[in-house]
């Protein structure tokens, strides 16, 4: 756990408040991680941003023999600051191959939804970071998950402090999460993958931005509570150039050349962290997402790629140096 | 005032877009309506069809949710009684600056400063308020609390209030960025500032209205004026004009925006309007 200054903790958000003191442990959870299949995860090389990935990308899905004939996909991508110079947000390239793929496999609908945490103006967001420019028709396909239709959803035998959550209707209904995050370090929560990504689905015309109920709920608890809520994922990681150091916002650019994917968004996660030398064991969320056990690299079977060959680690901020690293 | 009918719910309310009607919306499109003059039969049964939804959307505990899908009352509720209270209703508005006066931010409640203080901190946290009850104090409700209160105690309220919006305005000033500005309210985490946004800079300064002038609000404004020469969203400039105009410095649109939502279209108005409904009783 990072170890804040008192400065620091009266400044920060209740996020660090939470990590230090008030996160819900999960022992007290009457949650016990089910034995999953043995899943496969794809990892592939992508040297960078350019028509290549639209291929790259289909393929990966279609290995997946993801059955999406006549079914609706919402995309979710990580669309956090006003920024298209830096590696914060999904490379629009991503979203769009994505999109493609699934539309070319006979999805009925395909949309591109998001509710980032701390800026409100969605749109405005999506266009700087460059997705009016790569995505054609881009706002008719798109969905601001901060501002859609919600219903409650209760969580069964919570491992947080929730006990529901009000969620958008756009991916109530659908048939598959396509979780697209970017491959990034994270101050709070070490890293953040598909399962962290899934905090922009929580309507901030609900819960407000940041969503700092989740915060209070415990991040990682919380993280594995909003997961759990969507049982049918896919997920395609953003590994081109993702975010070392001080992320999910203030890291630098790190270049991987990978794509990763899978339909078992946790063997995902747990891959992106043994590409990126961190132990997935450390990772909190993930430890009680799958146990401990369940997360050994002989757990997942990985496709493409081997994890060793195309390892790099990813600089890591003071409090999780030597906490993490593999 | 014109078009405010034509995305309007049956049910009098607004939403951000398309759908049902949402309280925020709702509420920022009754206050432009009042910034602009509502005057011709038209207008005025639009406005009464918005008070109508708000009206029949208050809940028990005198709070307003965000929509009427959502059983808890949240920040919204200090947005809604920025409208005049004869309008709303002075009851109405009277329950829901309770509930407003009830709310703080989880991190200065007393379970928490207990479990600090037996961990050895003993720092302050200010008493401001939460988008949702049970959260930590962020900037924008902090900010509408404060416009709320003051309101509250310009119509007569309790002179207790003062002490609240005082310490907001200290969680405020606590939580300028290094840059001079606002984020939604984490300043500096891990040894690093935080960058300002433009519109939660906006939003700050114009609950820091009739502040005396200081160092920290000289850079406040001037923070405000550089995100206002590069910033592109409607909401962003719309509450940095209304920010600096807050402080007596009026600040022309850099640029032509495209409102994206009801809440955008509403902001634009009020910031042309020569009268702010936000800071002065209508």
């Amino acid at each position: 756990m990072p170890v804040l200054t008192r400065r620091e903790m009266l400044a920060a958000s209740a996020a660090a408040l939470t990590l230090t003191r008030c996160s819900k442990s999960p022992q007290k959870s009457a949650y016990t991680p089910p034995r999953a299949p043995v899943a496969n995860v794809s990892i592939v090389r992508a040297p960078a941003y350019n028509m290549d990935v639209y291929d790259t990308v289909f393929r990966m899905v279609s290995d997946h023999n993801l059955n999406v004939r006549g079914k609706r996909v919402v995309l979710k991508p990580n669309l956090v600051e006003f920024d298209a110079n830096t590696v914060i947000n999904t490379h629009p390239m991503i979203v769009h191959a994505a999109y493609e793929a699934f539309r070319r496999l006979g999805a009925a609908s395909v949309r591109i939804a998001e509710g980032p945490g701390h800026r409100r103006g969605t749109l405005d967001l999506a266009d700087a970071a460059g997705y009016f420019g790569t995505i054609p028709k881009f706002e008719e396909s798109f969905t601001d998950l901060n501002l859609d239709e919600v219903a409650k959803r209760d969580i069964v035998t919570p491992v947080s402090g929730l006990k529901s959550l009000y969620l958008p209707h756009t991916v109530l209904d659908c048939d598959l999460l396509v979780s697209l995050p970017k491959l990034k370090t994270h101050h709070w929560a070490g890293a953040t993958l598909a399962m962290k990504n899934l905090f922009g689905l929580v309507p901030g015309g609900v819960y407000g931005w940041p969503k700092n109920v989740l915060h209070w709920a415990g991040i990682p608890e919380s993280i594995v509570d909003l997961h759990r809520l969507f049982p049918k994922q896919f997920t395609i990681v953003d590994g081109i150039i993702g975010m070392e150091g001080n992320g999910p916002i203030q890291g630098t650019a790190k270049h991987a050349g990978l794509l990763i994917a899978g339909s078992d968004v946790v063997a995902v996660d747990a891959t992106c962290c043994r590409i990126m030398g961190i132990n997935p064991v450390k990772i909190d969320y993930l430890r009680i997402a799958r146990g401990e056990d369940q997360l050994g690299e002989a757990a997942f079977h990985q496709v493409g790629e081997r994890i060793a060959d195309v390892r790099t680690n990813f600089e890591l901020v003071d409090p999780w140096k030597g906490m993490i690293r593999a | 005032m014109t078009g405010w009918n034509d995305n309007q719910n049956p049910d009098g309310g607004w939403a951000y877009g398309r759908g049902s009607s949402w309280t925020e919306p709702t509420a920022y499109a009754l206050l432009a309506q009042l910034a602009a003059g509502i005057s011709t039969d038209n207008e005025k049964a639009v406005f009464e069809g918005g008070l109508r939804f708000l009206r029949a959307t208050q809940r028990a505990d005198g709070g307003w949710s965000p929509q009427p899908g959502v059983s808890e009352s949240t920040w919204v509720t200090a947005l809604v009684t920025l409208l005049p209270a004869k309008a709303i209703g002075e009851q109405r508005t009277e329950r829901a600056i309770a509930w407003l006066s009830g709310q703080t931010g989880r991190e200065s409640g007393w379970a928490f400063r207990l479990q600090q203080r037996l961990g050895g901190n003993d720092e302050p946290y200010p008493e401001a308020w939460p988008w949702f009850p049970g959260a930590a104090a962020w900037v924008i409700p902090t900010s509408f609390g404060i416009l709320a209160l003051e309101r509250a105690i310009d119509r007569g309220a309790s002179s207790r209030l003062r002490g609240r919006v005082s310490t907001a305005k200290e969680f405020l000033f606590d939580r300028m960025c290094a840059d001079g500005g606002w984020n939604h309210g984490s300043n500096r985490a891990l040894g690093r500032d935080g960058d300002s946004y433009p519109e939660t800079t906006g939003i700050a300064l114009v609950a820091l209205h009739g502040a005396p002038a200081s160092p920290q609000l000289e850079r406040a404004k001037a923070a405000a004026r550089r995100h206002l020469a590069s910033c592109r969203t409607a909401e962003g400039v719309a509450w940095l004009r209304m920010g600096l105009a807050a402080h007596g410095e009026r600040a022309e649109s850099p640029r032509v925006l495209v409102p994206r939502t009801t809440v955008d279209r509403a902001l634009l108005a009020l910031a042309d309007a020569p009268r702010n409904p936000l800071l002065k009783a209508a």
